[in-house]
């Protein structure tokens, strides 16, 4: 589904966000990118989504590579990757409902099944009762829900997620990952830039460990999808 | 595979209806953002629709002037001067000669005396007769002409007459009229062409300002997959707006205008004794002037949007 072939990424001013990275992600499956701050986390998940382009190396998605795509096919490659930003990124003037509802919008869905749809997500997220109100009257755990929300409406093959649980406590975030668990499970492949540790070795799912731009560790990778085997 | 093919439909992304969906969510997005901010947007439509107003204004007045002049130039008389020694009987048998043409409505002889009773009143001297042993001065016929008249062919006809010595046409002050409202009615043409770009500039700089309000909202919309040219709609249909309300209100202007002249208008037409009414544009000039206006603001807006998104590069 995801696979990075030697990427380097270097900003301008020479700093190296990432070195030689080579890893794969199969289809439907899930893993977690661990590692300090400033390891590089967000600059991957930017790469695949086409927020950053690499500077050396290749990375491709479904087979195509990302880095050779027109300008004007990026967007239907967005379409297909659902986002999760750790600050979360919502219309503060555009009301929860609107919010969710932009993906399908776009799309061009018609407005009866844009409501069914945006209910069902945000059903899912367990915020129904929240779809009138304007993300700033929601607290940082509810906002990420509803970018959450936001981010499978379209039913995007992949999701991405920075950081989703970074001002959550634990409770919330074990309720988070459990929803990325129920969505990996549906045939979802699921990439968590997290530096909760506790929590990431809990799931007993695939991690990579980034360090200063490079992959230093990449533990419990499985057989490929659907086998459940895991030594995380 | 067919499953596939389904979600495609489903999501909705290709197709007539689709695309409406779509348009029809960037032309209220666009509304929106109008009524959003009711004081700028409306100071913007009036700046467009001054603009708009001015050389319609004065082509209309130019119209008018143009119109007026041609009833003016129809109430002319020519002077047609007589040969010296002609005498009275000659010139009656002459009056009434011309006045049988069709061309000529009126035909008034003045006699030498009563010219150089005119012409004395008017130096503002003693009775010249007194001070001149003869009178020199001609018989002279006031010829008015009918309507539609071709002055030219009437002119050679009237000299071509022996007692007719020469005619005199005094159009001097209707030709520099008729240059006067030539060189107006280009004024109004370039002013009209500068005022569009004026319309394209001020609604491009609202649009520009509107899209460095909206940035974050765009860097958002294209995270989430939206193509260059759904982002951009919004903001043309604004600028389409923003022409579109103000060339009407252009129009809006120029009504009350020509509603509030037409009485003061209609009491001068009283004094020279026949009625004058102001004419409106014509359906044609109001809907070039509030389609242009649109069509420039269109303009405007793709201009400053093309610009400025390239620039945020989402």
């Amino acid at each position: 589904m995801i696979s990075f072939q030697n990427v380097s990424k270097r900003y301008p001013g020479g700093v190296h966000a990432l070195n030689d990275i080579s890893f794969e992600l199969g289809r439907g499956e899930m893993a977690f990118l661990t590692g300090r701050s400033g390891a590089g986390k967000s600059t991957l998940l930017k790469l695949i989504a086409l927020l950053e382009r690499p500077s050396r190396g290749q990375v491709l998605f479904e087979g195509r590579n990302v880095g050779k795509l027109a300008r004007r096919q990026i967007p239907y490659l967005r379409r297909r990757i659902g986002v999760i930003f750790q600050d979360h990124r919502m219309l503060s003037d555009k009301r929860v409902f609107d919010n969710v509802a932009l993906p399908l919008m776009i799309a061009g869905v018609s407005f009866g099944d844009i409501k069914r749809r945006v209910r069902a997500a945000l059903d899912k997220v367990g915020l129904l009762d929240k779809e009138k109100m304007y993300p700033p009257m929601l607290s940082g755990g509810e906002q990420q829900r509803v970018g959450i929300a936001r981010a499978i409406i379209a039913r995007p093959p992949v999701l991405l997620a920075d950081e989703p649980t970074g001002n959550l406590d634990p409770a919330l975030s074990a309720e988070l990952m459990d929803t990325f668990l129920q969505l990996n499970q549906s045939g979802v492949t699921v990439l968590i830039a997290s530096h909760d540790l506790e929590l990431i070795k809990r799931l007993g799912q695939r991690v990579l460990v980034l360090d200063d731009g490079r992959i230093v560790d990449d533990v419990g990778r499985r057989g490929g999808p659907g086998s459940g085997d895991s030594d995380g | 595979m067919a499953r596939a093919r389904r979600t495609l439909r489903e999501t909705g992304t290709t197709g007539v209806r689709a695309w409406t969906r779509r348009h029809a969510f960037s032309l209220l997005s666009s509304l929106g953002s109008l009524a959003r901010y009711p004081l700028a947007s409306l100071m913007t439509v009036a700046v467009v629709a001054f603009a708009i107003a001015m050389p319609l204004a004065l082509h209309l007045a130019l119209d008018n002037i143009e119109r007026a002049a041609k009833q003016w130039e129809r109430l002319d008389t020519l002077s047609v001067f007589l040969e010296i020694g002609i005498d009275q009987p000659g010139v009656d048998r002459l009056t009434s000669r011309l006045s049988t043409w069709p061309a000529v409505l009126a035909v008034d002889p003045i006699s030498p005396q009563q010219g150089l009773d005119e012409l004395s009143r008017q130096l503002g001297l003693e009775p010249v007769d007194d001070l001149l042993a003869d009178n020199p001065l001609p018989w002279v016929l006031e010829v008015t002409l009918a309507a539609g008249t071709d002055r030219a062919a009437l002119i050679q006809r009237l000299q071509a007459n022996e007692r007719v010595d020469s005619v005199l046409v005094d159009l001097r002050w209707l030709e520099r009229l008729d240059a006067m409202t030539d060189v107006l009615g280009q004024l109004a043409w370039l002013l009209a062409v500068l005022l569009a770009a004026g319309v394209a500039v001020v609604i491009g700089n609202t649009i520009r300002l509107d899209v460095q309000n909206r940035r974050e909202e765009i860097e958002v919309m294209a995270l989430v997959g939206a193509t260059a040219a759904f982002i951009r709609r919004p903001f043309l249909y604004s600028g389409l707006w923003y022409g579109l309300l103000g060339g009407l209100l252009a129009w809006a202007m120029i009504a009350a205008g020509l509603m509030a002249l037409a009485e003061p208008v209609a009491r001068l037409g009283q004094t020279y004794g026949e009625p004058v009414r102001l004419l409106g544009p014509a359906p044609a000039i109001v809907v070039a002037a509030v389609g242009g206006s649109a069509l420039f603001g269109l303009l405007g807006a793709w201009l400053a949007v093309s610009q400025h998104l390239r620039r945020i590069d989402p």
